[in-house]
């Protein structure tokens, strides 16, 4: 089979797998890592895999670059934290609470953004996270500001929250799957590719481009509620736009637009930086370079790398040909 | 039985009148020309009818209805599909895929939607780059397959602006020969295209346009003798 014979379906098919892969290997992790703080370190990787999902939806998919991925887990976050605080709710209420406003605010601001595109559409998306951040941290009778909000545990061991978190990630990605297998997902990288022409064919840009803000905002504040419990504490340092960048940067390096991507990125890029604390604010200097070389020569990061290195170059000609011969 | 009505529409862009009172109909199962100098209104008038422009007055019906303020995808829906002479397609998806969009956004399933593409594929000769992504075609192949994703769901009026144009001449037999066919089989269609022979061939009535305005609306034959067209075309001296 030539390579230019892979359809769509089978890419997505073989990147789901791979994601599973990556995910049944964090599965059978405890049993070779024992020591709590490299547990959490794999935990906080969970989450920057959902929410980096989550903006993959948006930029790789759907060609909407947002920079607020970082700012809808922390209102999920502040959602749940809140809601105990204030009312006493326990996470299966803050939760679920956290999906819908973080779902709803994304929807607003999707419906706000519509008409931006590139640079306009990252500056506003910019200006709504620095908004967001400064109202939380300035609302100190409320959210009692800088200082954080306490969050009550869920579980007693912190093999518990890891194997919940895993759930959550492997229904995400299973969910996500069977969203790009269906006709959104045509729609989606259609809107990508060429709005202008994906309207002229019929797919309803406003809804579709809703929609895809309205999931990444939703996934975005479910991982940020669950981040919340997990961490006993929320505070408005996750809105930072450092965050959106490590964000940004796992998505880049993993492979931005592919189901692998962020999932392999997320685990990458936090563990790396784990072990390059000791460098201090250099880890940040480091993947900003990545992030700069995978844009401008691996378009599909780490999985196209690896794909090429493999000898599978996707949807390009083995032979140049014309439909007449 | 009327298809589209274009009644006096007016379009202007700043003090130049890119449409100026250009009025003509198009009846159900008729090909026709559209044909004037660069400038003449050509495209405006697709943008216009396919809801990508909003005209400035007059009426458009499609079907006795009216098309005001609808955007390009309802149009779509309601049968409205065109090629743009800049050629618009999703260069980073697989040639399927690019048919597959427009199958599945007008109602098809996804497995109706496959069907189609592949025998659609098939009768444009582009079985083999099926799987590539649209990026990587010929600028031909990608005529083509913008022109086939006109046709995943027949369509109410095909608008195809400058589909010939750049085309390797094989290209452009396999365009018009499913042009002629769906013609036969009662697909209304309006055709921009500089090159005359082809509008000669294949339409029997031809509309011209010149700085927006209609000057000629008759047999395909009749207008290229038309003394107005010929002025408009080469100047008064050559009339």
């Amino acid at each position: 089979m030539a390579a230019s014979d892979i359809s769509t379906n089978t890419r997505l098919k073989t990147e789901f797998w791979v994601s599973l892969g990556i995910l049944f290997f964090i599965a059978v992790l405890p049993i070779a890592v024992t020591n709590a703080y490299w547990l959490g370190v794999v935990i906080v990787s969970m989450y920057f895999a959902m929410l980096a999902a989550a903006w993959n939806i948006l930029a790789g998919y759907t060609g909407q670059f947002s920079l607020a991925p970082a700012t809808f887990g922390m209102i999920g976050g502040y959602v749940t934290g809140l809601l105990s605080y204030y009312y006493g709710a326990t996470a299966p209420i803050g939760i679920p609470a956290a999906v819908i406003v973080a779902g709803s605010i994304g929807l607003v601001l999707g419906r706000i953004v519509l008409r931006l595109r590139g640079p306009y559409l990252a500056l506003t998306t910019l200006s709504f996270a620095e908004i967001m951040r400064l109202v939380i941290s300035n609302s100190i009778e409320i959210t009692r500001g800088d200082l954080g909000l306490n969050v009550p545990g869920i579980f007693q061991s912190r093999l518990s929250y890891y194997y919940m978190m895993l759930a959550v990630l492997v229904l995400m990605q299973v969910g996500l799957y069977y969203l790009l297998r269906s006709r959104a997902g045509l729609y989606l990288r259609a809107i990508r590719d060429d709005e202008t022409a994906a309207a002229s064919r019929g797919v309803k840009i406003v809804w579709w481009k809703t929609y895809a803000f309205t999931l990444s905002a939703a996934i975005s504040g479910l991982a940020g509620a669950l981040y919340g419990h997990f961490a006993q504490f929320v505070s408005p340092e996750l809105g930072l736009l450092s965050q959106t960048g490590i964000i940004i940067s796992m998505v880049v390096i993993g492979g931005l637009g592919t189901l692998v991507g962020p999932i392999g990125g997320a685990f990458l890029v936090y563990v790396a930086s784990e072990f390059l604390r000791d460098f201090g604010g250099y880890q940040l200097v480091v993947f900003a370079f990545l992030v700069i070389i995978f844009g401008r020569f691996f378009r599909e990061g780490l999985w196209g790398l690896l794909l090429a290195v493999l000898g599978v170059k996707r949807g390009q000609p083995a032979v140049v040909q014309t439909a007449a011969e | 039985m009327t298809c589209l009505i274009i009644d006096r529409v007016s379009k202007s862009f700043g003090g130049l009148k890119a449409l100026d009172n250009a009025s003509f109909s198009i009846n159900a199962g008729e090909l026709i020309g559209l044909i004037g100098p660069n400038g003449s209104g050509k495209t405006t008038l697709i943008n216009v009818l396919s809801g990508h422009l909003a005209y400035d007055s007059g009426a458009v019906s499609l079907d006795d209805r009216s098309i005001e303020g609808l955007r390009p995808e309802a149009l779509a829906r309601l049968g409205v599909l065109r090629t743009f002479q800049l050629t618009r397609a999703f260069p980073r998806m697989s040639a399927l895929d690019n048919l597959l969009v427009a199958g599945c956004a007008l109602g098809l399933s996804q497995g109706e939607a496959n069907a189609r593409a592949r025998q659609l594929i098939e009768d444009l000769s582009l079985t083999r780059i099926v799987n590539l992504d649209a990026g990587h075609l010929s600028g031909g192949q990608l005529k083509l397959l913008e022109f086939g994703s006109c046709f995943m769901v027949p369509p109410r009026i095909a608008l195809l602006d400058e589909p010939f144009a750049a085309v390797h001449p094989s290209l452009k037999e396999i365009m018009a020969g499913f042009i002629r066919r769906r013609h036969a089989d009662g697909q209304t269609f309006m055709l921009v295209s500089h090159d005359m022979p082809v509008i000669v061939e294949l339409c029997p009535r031809t509309v011209c346009m010149n700085a927006g305005r209609v000057i000629a609306d008759e047999s395909t034959r009749a207008v290229l003798t038309d003394a107005v067209v010929i002025e408009a075309y080469l100047g008064e001296a050559a009339a």
